[in-house]
């Protein structure tokens, strides 16, 4: 068996950033279940439904809409937004049991939501959140991008930022951030794992350097919070050496950006990889906009690809193969744990269909 | 399942080291270098924290839950 990692049902994932979701519908494939997601005309609000028609599972998502009702595109079985069927070709009765699932979806800081697991359950109030995404003062690219790893690699990944030295040279990584240790805290109520390096004296990346304007060393620090499972937020603040933020508490001299990432599990060994970089500075400069869009996009696809390359590799192992972690790994290892604690917290007694 | 603590862990890698330095929500220090046996001893809570010497002389590290003999 390939690395897997268990889902963890009854939380909230972002499905999709607000703008994908329109007036096409959109199919996206979230913990194993398939969805279609669409905004309703009457509101404005975003729709999250079933994927497969009740007659023969035809996927609504390659189907149309009627106002806000889908009609499947093989037979004409049409529903509501509540997933309730309303119509079904030729006769007047429609079956009671016809009805696609329907889910809670909050649309929040730019993203989609949707809660996977018992809808009773859903709390909106629980959903993380990520200001920087839509507020004034602040500017984001992004992208998503699918990959064909088991979640959990994504989230080792992203915990232990040693790899940016290797695999990110030249666009991210110097080697100042292989060698600086971290600090780890686990807020285990909260089901956040936060994990901080701070670089007192480090080269620029090429990828700041060309942002900013920074000609010489740099201050660095990286504080990484990620709600589990869903939701990591990577803090960067980068400053001339010695640049501190004001005793005040203000920071003028300093350039923060936030880099956002959204893991949703797809279907197993499958993943949506959400990535964003907002920042405070240069806000209206188009060629710094599109130069951290490429640039980034270029450190995901490095991400990508070596994930991909990973999960293929793991899958060919022999069962029970043995890794070795380290002191970088101290975060990589509570986000393994607390994800665990999710997977089992949402494990319901009723057994999962195979 | 397990419920929830709303509790801190901590893990200083210690600058200039290899050593990793724990501090348990309970207070409880550890040092170690390998992150594992970190995380076997701190999720170990309360198995082998004991506080600081210098806190109040507690009970001996129990490995069963309080038993109602002294009940009178
Ligand atoms: S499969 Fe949808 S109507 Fe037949
Ligand atoms: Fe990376
Ligand atoms: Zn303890």
């Amino acid at each position: 068996m390939p690395h897997m990692t268990a889902f963890a049902r009854n939380q909230w994932y972002v499905a999709a950033y607000s703008h994908e979701v329109g007036r096409e519908l959109l199919g996206r494939t979230i913990l194993g279940e398939p969805l279609v997601f669409y905004r309703a005309k009457e509101d404005g609000a975003p729709v999250a439904l079933g994927d497969r028609c009740v007659h023969r599972r035809y996927p609504l998502s390659e189907s149309g809409l009627d106002g806000d009702r889908i009609v499947c595109g093989y037979h004409g079985f049409t529903y509501d937004r509540t997933g309730a069927c309303v119509y079904v070709p030729g006769q007047k009765r429609i079956p009671r049991t016809a009805r696609v699932a329907s889910h809670p979806v909050v649309e929040q800081d730019s993203l989609v939501w949707v809660w996977v697991g018992d809808p009773a359950l859903a709390d909106p109030q629980a959903i993380p959140r990520a200001r920087h995404l839509d507020s004034p003062g602040w500017t984001t690219v992004r992208g998503m991008e699918p990959i064909d790893a088991d979640y959990g690699l994504l989230v080792d990944n992203l915990l232990d930022l040693s790899h940016e030295t290797y695999l990110h040279g030249g666009y991210i990584g110097t080697p100042e951030v292989a060698e600086t240790p971290i600090t780890t805290e686990v807020d285990e109520g909260a089901g956040i794992v936060r994990v901080s390096r701070h670089m007192d004296d480090a080269e620029c990346p090429p990828f700041y350097a060309r942002s900013t304007g920074i000609a010489g060393r740099i201050t660095r620090w990286q504080d990484i919070e990620y709600h589990a499972p869903c939701l990591y937020l990577l803090h960067s603040r980068i400053a001339p050496v010695g640049v501190l933020p004001e005793a005040d508490g203000s920071d003028p001299n300093g350039f923060h950006t936030e880099i956002t990432y959204a893991i949703t599990p797809s279907a197993d060994g499958k993943v949506y990889d959400f990535w964003m970089v907002s920042r405070d500075w240069a806000t209206d400069d188009a060629e710094v906009t599109e130069f951290l869009r490429s640039n980034n996009h270029t450190v995901v696809m490095q991400d990508v690809d070596a994930l991909n390359l990973l999960q293929k590799t793991l899958g060919s192992e022999r069962a029970g193969y043995q890794e070795l972690s380290i002191n970088i790994d101290t975060g990589g290892l509570a986000a393994r744990r607390i994800l665990a604690r999710l997977v089992e917290e949402g494990d319901k007694p009723v057994e999962k269909a195979l | 399942m397990s419920a929830p603590t709303g509790e801190i862990y901590r893990i200083d890698w210690l600058p200039g080291t290899d050593v990793l330095h724990g501090t348990c929500h309970c207070g409880a220090e550890h040092t170690a270098q390998d992150p594992v046996e970190m995380w076997e001893w701190m999720l170990g809570h309360p198995e082998g924290h004991r506080l600081q010497p210098q806190s109040q002389p507690q009970s001996e590290p129990q490995s069963q839950p309080q038993s109602p003999e002294r009940a009178p």
